[in-house]
């Protein structure tokens, strides 16, 4: 055990690998319907969204309400070059994701001069207008949406229903997680945790504040846009505007809120949590947005870092007493 | 000289809260900068560390470098750390992660390497987190590294500001009241602890202190600002009984004829 566990701390990518076979094995043995798969598929676009939303809101502090802008430029990037250039799931997912991050180029900027509320404003402000530039624009196909995306094939192989698009969505949600893991466990995402803390203490520290800022807008930007055009590409391959609104972006906030802000696993406890509760809520439509608000402003005030941080505290306060024969409770 | 500053001045609006100030400090000196509230002390840290730019004219050179228009990260990567009176502790970070994050600078490895996760990131990342374990035990914080900073208490968050700013071994170190809000006991401890670490990394000092006992037994000389001038300098004994700085930081000297009739009115 002790050796294994030295191996996953030196090669922590074979821990992913696992978990992608174990969760390779989840529809076969634990799934009863097809729904459920579009489901799981739904909650590892959402895990996608939210590790990058973690990256630039919990990590680096900057609150983006812009962030579902950047996941609809994803998906409408794969979406119109599959319209004009008959383009298919491997060839949009990388532009999409490159696209996307010259986005988060622009979602950024304000972020030198911006702080909290503001740029929250400014970034909503651009989230919105994406939607907008969309929802009125012929070339996107305007309020029809954007229909028939095709599902991606393999060697033949094609993963045209949502049990089988399951296997795509996961992997992408399994080196999306890896990535975003490597990144924060390193200095980068120390030097973002400082910037969050605070940016002038984090300059006079040696840390470029602006290239640390924008890099995480970057990031998030490309996890976004991969998460779009996966979520593009999805049976039955059909994109609307409505998809990309401020409740989705209400809904991506609560994931990483109620997951952990800052917390490595935060988004993707969110995630999973926040998608399956908006499923079963489905019926109670009206009161969606109310209790998405309620779970963010309760979660806020109660348990302010989050599910994850929560559980994080209770081994924490177990480990201390166990060095130092004292309790410590804040 | 490891920092030289000529004509340094910074105004905001009317106020010269920096006017002309030419200073300079040779290596392994530890030296103090004493001054009424507004003297400008803080100033002089923030336009040194590049938090603040300099009027034109000024210029600044630290360690060779000309850094008079350098951003403060560059001059951080050239080997000058400070810390700050308010402290600006990463309060939501652990204290290890706090220590962690002075490392910044001395980071060996590229970003990419971090992306794809290699196995030598992690390597690194544990050789760095033992040395600044050491550092810790060594202020005597071991025991709290998996805390969050905020849940220490006064003095502790000035030794880990210390521990950080050193995090980055720089060659010049800028502390900004360090001692602030510590009792007597504690003030002789931070004290010895700076000491030690001045010897362990072979640290030039420059220490904004108002306690004047630390200053004068530990600091080989001393600046006194006030009103944003450089209004004295010397070995702690000369600036202790020069007048100008009597009066700054007491007001007139007065024989005990002359203070009773004040006092009588």
């Amino acid at each position: 055990m002790e050796k294994f566990k030295s191996i996953i701390r030196d090669y922590p990518f074979i821990a992913f690998i696992i978990a992608f076979v174990i969760l390779a094995f989840v529809p076969s043995v634990v799934f009863t319907d097809v729904y459920q798969s579009h489901l799981a598929t739904l909650i590892f676009v959402n895990i996608v969204v939210a590790a990058g939303l973690n990256i630039v809101k919990g990590y680096c502090g900057q609150v983006t309400v812009g962030h579902v802008g950047l996941f609809a430029v994803g998906s409408y990037t794969a979406g119109t070059l599959f319209l004009y250039l008959g383009l298919g799931f491997w060839a949009t997912l990388p532009i999409a994701i490159i696209v996307t991050a010259f986005f988060g180029v622009a979602m950024g900027i304000p972020s030198f001069r911006l702080e909290g509320p503001y740029l929250a404003l400014a970034t909503l402000g651009g989230g919105e207008a994406i939607r907008l530039f969309i929802e009125n624009g012929n070339f996107f196909r305007s309020t029809f949406g954007i229909s028939d995306i095709p599902t991606p094939s393999l060697m033949g192989y094609n993963f045209d229903s949502p049990d089988r698009y399951y296997f795509i969505s996961m992997t992408i949600m399994i080196i999306a997680v890896y990535f975003s893991f490597s990144i924060l466990r390193s200095g980068v995402g120390r030097a973002f945790m400082s910037i969050r803390e605070d940016p002038i203490c984090a300059a006079a520290a040696g840390i470029n504040v602006k290239k640390y800022k924008i890099l995480a807008f970057i990031l998030s930007a490309m996890f976004a846009g991969a998460a779009g055009a996966v979520y593009a590409h999805m049976p039955p391959g059909y994109i609307h505007p409505n998809n990309y609104t401020v409740i989705e972006m209400v809904t991506f906030l609560a994931m990483v809120v109620l997951g952990g802000l800052g917390h490595i696993w935060g988004g993707i406890i969110g995630a999973i949590v926040i998608t399956i509760v908006y499923d079963l809520t489905r019926p109670l439509y009206k009161y969606q947005l109310l209790i998405f608000g309620l779970t963010i402003v309760l979660t806020i005030l109660f348990m302010p870092k989050g599910l994850g941080g929560f559980i994080d505290r209770y081994f924490l306060e177990k480990r201390f007493k166990k060095k130092t024969g004292t309790e410590k409770t804040t | 000289m490891i920092l030289k500053t000529k004509q340094l001045s910074r105004s905001f609006g009317g106020l010269k809260a920096i006017n002309k100030v030419d200073f300079e400090l040779p290596k392994n000196e530890i030296r103090g900068i004493i001054g009424p509230n507004g003297s400008g002390k803080s100033t002089f840290f923030n336009l040194v560390s590049g938090i603040y730019d300099s009027d034109p004219g000024s210029y600044i050179e630290f360690d060779g470098h000309d850094i008079t228009y350098t951003p403060p990260h560059e001059i951080a990567g050239y080997g000058l750390s400070r810390t700050f009176q308010l402290l600006r502790l990463y309060q939501d970070m652990t204290v290890i992660d706090n220590v962690m994050s002075g490392y910044h600078t001395r980071v060996p490895y590229k970003f990419f390497d971090a992306v794809i996760g290699r196995k030598k990131i992690w390597d690194q990342e544990r050789a760095i987190k033992e040395e600044m374990m050491e550092l810790l035990s060594f202020v005597g914080l071991a025991d709290y590294a998996e805390l969050n900073a905020s849940e220490l208490s006064g003095g502790q968050r000035r030794l880990l500001v210390l521990a950080r700013a050193i995090a980055m071994k720089p060659k010049l170190l800028m502390l900004d009241e360090p001692a602030a809000g510590l009792s007597p006991v504690n003030v002789d401890n931070l004290m010895k602890i700076i000491m030690q670490l001045k010897e362990k990394y072979g640290l030039t000092l420059i220490i904004i202190e108002h306690i004047l006992k630390v200053v004068m037994d530990t600091c080989n000389s001393v600046t006194v600002f006030d009103h944003g001038q450089k209004i004295a300098e010397g070995t702690p004994a000369q600036v202790k009984d020069d007048n100008a700085v009597i009066e700054a930081y007491l007001g007139k000297k007065m024989d005990d004829e002359e203070m009773r009739k004040a006092l009588a009115v």
